[in-house]
């Protein structure tokens, strides 16, 4: 027991002593660099599992663990974002988490607090190197204290460049996708007419031809999205410029209904379709009566809406998840980004222990596989194949760095 | 890469709670490690639309100068991380290849070791030292590209059903992305009971099979509670159980929202996991046939494949589900995914009885 101890205080010595630090440093920096020059993920999660068992085995107070799990957090950023990672997305509260014992409770949102508080008094670093800090969760948990801290720096970090860090903060999954469904239903339930009529010209009231259009329409159903291209072309100005709005307002916060879909019946919206000479049916349920509210056809609610009402919208597809300390299961987190093409990795290491030597084998595995499935897109079990966006994403932000790298 | 003098004034002062330095301090502490930022600017370039622009706008043009100062050297680097990048590949490549190899060994000897010889006896010994059986066992499969795939996947869903009947778990969940085992499932039912003939003889020994999948009538025969032959309950899923179950949820709720039947508040957790849940249980509640309790999230997922990925995976019910993947064994021999085998299975089963389960993380 002794031996060991002396024995990890001297090889802690040999590794603080400056030209072995320089050399380590170096080294990592060498091959954060060539990480750069593969294909890179381009969203990474972390769940950073193990900070208490950490602390118990090593006889030390949670609180430091929880610390130590800090520093850890600190060194897998920097190699993230250096390598060119763009958004990463950590957990680091549970909902269920409210249910530990008070003091740790106290003791972490204490920690959270004073971390955003510090990063607050360093506006001007943040500005220059920062990555936008956003808070996901149920902010009205938090107490008002640490509510204003966040917001404080979520406010602050809003400006920098195009890196993220996404907190997770009292999350859970299901959580995320009750809110997400809930936000989506009120959506389509506030009525269409105020937005509506304020860009697009007055509507005339309704009559009988549209009534019996709604009517086929209610009848045929809404199992025709084939339909719209083409009726698109042949509705009237008006109805045109009100996609027009549509589609600005798809630009913007695309979620008033999504166009590339081909799974769910996206049918596009004819709300001042009076005009009686297109037969095809056009979306159902759209009731645009002069006294009744308007709303949008439920029918177009798609797996992008939703996604797009989730708490990591605008981000980039989660591409790897990576839970520490052994536990193979996802606890409620990203259930609903990690489910199609993100790689799941289980790691048997304690988070305060994670580093850029435990991370390396995992991205060394994501490039080669990404390599490999750009090379022969035909192959079965392949990663990008089935998502030739992104991979193409990929590439082009690969040509983009090389060129970066040789601007440099 | 924070050098260790520094790393301990930063402990220091996390443990007085952050009064001990002040900003300036650390930021003095933190310049160091920063980057240059003549590296920074090519990056903040592309985003010109950024509010901060125009206090960075006049030293630009003196960044846009500043990385002409050492081209040589920036290619050099540029050069070494790129040969970097290589080796390491090449390496990494050479250390891949031979824990495949190695695992490949590993799994045959296993494969010999353990082999079932189509004896319910020998799988029940094979997981009696095990600490915990998963009550419902999920795994996903994929569709090879060849002609026979359906007749190759509709075996390997034979073989899980007639192992997890020996073994012991009431409950077996197949996914499949397309959904094309969902379009056969009276054929299926027969291969399956012909598997089971096959492990276990005469029908009367056989366990009771009910075979259905989400919006599917239940085939097959209801479990007898006075027999005490086990019954395999066996779910058949596909991506359309997966988000697109949510949306249609969404889209009945926002109908229902939009005839005044419901309110948004009303929408709780709770509500949608009832929901959701009695996709999969519905079809057994309905018939009368409700007598062993379903559970709609897995214990236990396995993935039959090189690496882990849900591939589609229903969301909401993998909360706590325990993943295993049995991993990239023969991948670079055979060029497909991995073949469902039975040493595979038990050692899935082995690892979820070696983890340890804590709820709530």
């Amino acid at each position: 027991m002794a031996g060991s101890m002396h024995l990890s205080r001297l090889r802690r010595w040999f590794l603080a002593s400056p030209p072995i630090e320089f050399a380590i440093t170096n080294l990592k920096e060498l091959l954060v660099g060539a990480l750069r020059q593969g294909p890179i993920p381009q969203h990474v999660a972390f769940v950073m599992d193990g900070n208490r068992r950490f602390a118990r085995s090593h006889g030390i107070e949670t609180v430091e663990g929880h610390n130590l799990g800090f520093e850890a957090l600190a060194r897998i950023l920097e190699v993230c974002y250096k390598s060119g990672v763009k958004v990463v997305t950590i957990y680091a509260f549970s909902i269920e988490n409210f249910k530990r014992s008070k003091f740790e409770v106290d003791a972490l949102m204490d920690m959270a607090k004073v971390k955003l508080s510090q990063m607050a008094q360093h506006g001007d670093l943040l500005d220059r190197y920062g990555a936008k800090v956003r808070v996901l969760g149920r902010l009205d948990l938090l107490k008002p204290d640490v509510l204003a801290a966040v917001n404080k720096a979520v406010d602050l970090t809003s400006r920098n460049g195009d890196r993220v860090l996404n907190i997770c903060f009292p999350y859970t999954s299901r959580d995320e996708m009750t809110t997400a469904i809930r936000d989506t239903v009120e959506d389509y339930s506030t009525p269409l007419r105020p937005a509506l009529s304020a860009n697009g010209p007055a509507r005339t009231p309704f009559s009988e031809s549209h009534i019996a259009h709604n009517i086929r329409a209610q009848t045929l159903g809404s199992s025709r999205p084939q339909d719209t291209h083409s009726d698109s072309e042949s509705t009237s100005a008006e109805s045109s410029a009100q996609e027009d709005d549509a589609v600005l307002r798809n630009d913007h916060a695309s979620r008033v209904y999504e166009s590339g879909s081909s799974f769910s019946s996206s049918t596009t919206l004819h709300l001042g379709g009076q005009d009686g000479h297109h037969n095809k049916v056009a979306a159902s349920g759209n009731t645009s009566d002069g006294d009744s509210p308007v709303y949008m056809s439920p029918e177009t609610i798609s797996r992008q809406i939703l996604t797009d009402h989730m708490l990591t919208k605008g981000t980039p597809p989660l591409d790897m998840l990576v839970r520490t300390s052994g536990v193979e299961r996802l606890s409620d987190f990203m259930l609903w980004q990690c489910h199609e093409n993100t790689e799941i990795v289980f790691l048997d290491v304690l988070w305060p222990e994670f580093d850029l030597w435990h991370f390396l084998p995992v991205l060394l595995g994501w490039q080669r596989r990404i390599s490999k499935s750009r090379q022969n897109p035909d192959a079965e079990g392949n990663f990008a194949g089935d998502t030739p966006e992104t991979s193409e994403e990929d590439a082009d932000n690969m040509v983009l760095r090389q060129t970066k790298v040789k601007a440099i | 890469m924070v050098s260790q003098t520094d790393r301990e004034i930063l402990r220091a002062e996390i443990r007085s709670r952050g009064d001990k330095l002040n900003a300036a301090d650390r930021e003095n502490l933190l310049k160091p490690y920063l980057p240059d930022p003549a590296d920074l600017a090519p990056a903040n370039s592309t985003s010109s639309t950024s509010p901060r622009r125009s206090r960075a706008g006049t030293s630009s043009s003196q960044r846009r100068q500043k990385p002409r100062r050492k081209p040589i050297r920036t290619f050099l680097k540029s050069q070494l991380y790129r040969l970097t990048y290589a080796i390491t590949h090449i390496f990494f490549g050479i250390v891949v290849r031979l824990l495949q190899a190695y695992h490949a060994v590993v799994d045959r000897i296993f494969a010999i070791v353990y082999h079932h010889h189509r004896t319910p006896e020998l799988i029940r010994k094979d997981v009696r030292g095990l600490k915990r059986l998963p009550e419902h066992l999920s795994v996903i499969l994929t569709l090879h590209k060849e002609d026979d795939a359906l007749a190759v996947l509709m075996d390997e869903v034979a073989e899980l059903a007639a192992w997890s009947a020996c073994a012991g778990i009431p409950q077996l969940s197949v996914y499949e992305k397309s959904g094309v085992l969902k379009s056969c499932i009276p054929a299926l039912h027969q291969i399956i009971s012909t598997k089971l003939a096959s492990y276990f003889g005469t029908p009367s020994q056989q366990p009771s099979l009910q075979l259905f999948a989400p919006h599917h009538p239940i085939h097959g025969t209801a479990p007898n509670p006075k027999s005490d032959t086990p019954s395999l309950t066996l779910l058949l899923l596909s991506s359309t159980d997966g988000r697109e179950t949510i949306v249609d949820l969404t889209k009945t709720l926002a109908e229902m929202s939009q005839n005044g039947k419901l309110s948004p508040e009303d929408i709780t957790p709770e509500l949608v996991d009832a929901e959701i849940s009695e996709i999969t249980t519905q079809p057994l509640q309905a018939s009368g046939r409700g007598v062993s309790p379903l559970k709609p999230e897995p214990d236990l997922l396995l993935v039959f494949g090189p690496f882990l990925k849900l591939d589609g995976y229903p969301p909401w019910q993998i909360r706590l589900t325990e993943m295993y993947c049995t991993g990239d064994r023969n991948h670079g021999m055979t060029g497909y995914g991995e073949a469902v085998e039975y040493q595979g299975f038990m050692r899935g089963l082995w690892h979820y009885a070696g983890a340890q389960m804590r709820f709530g993380r």
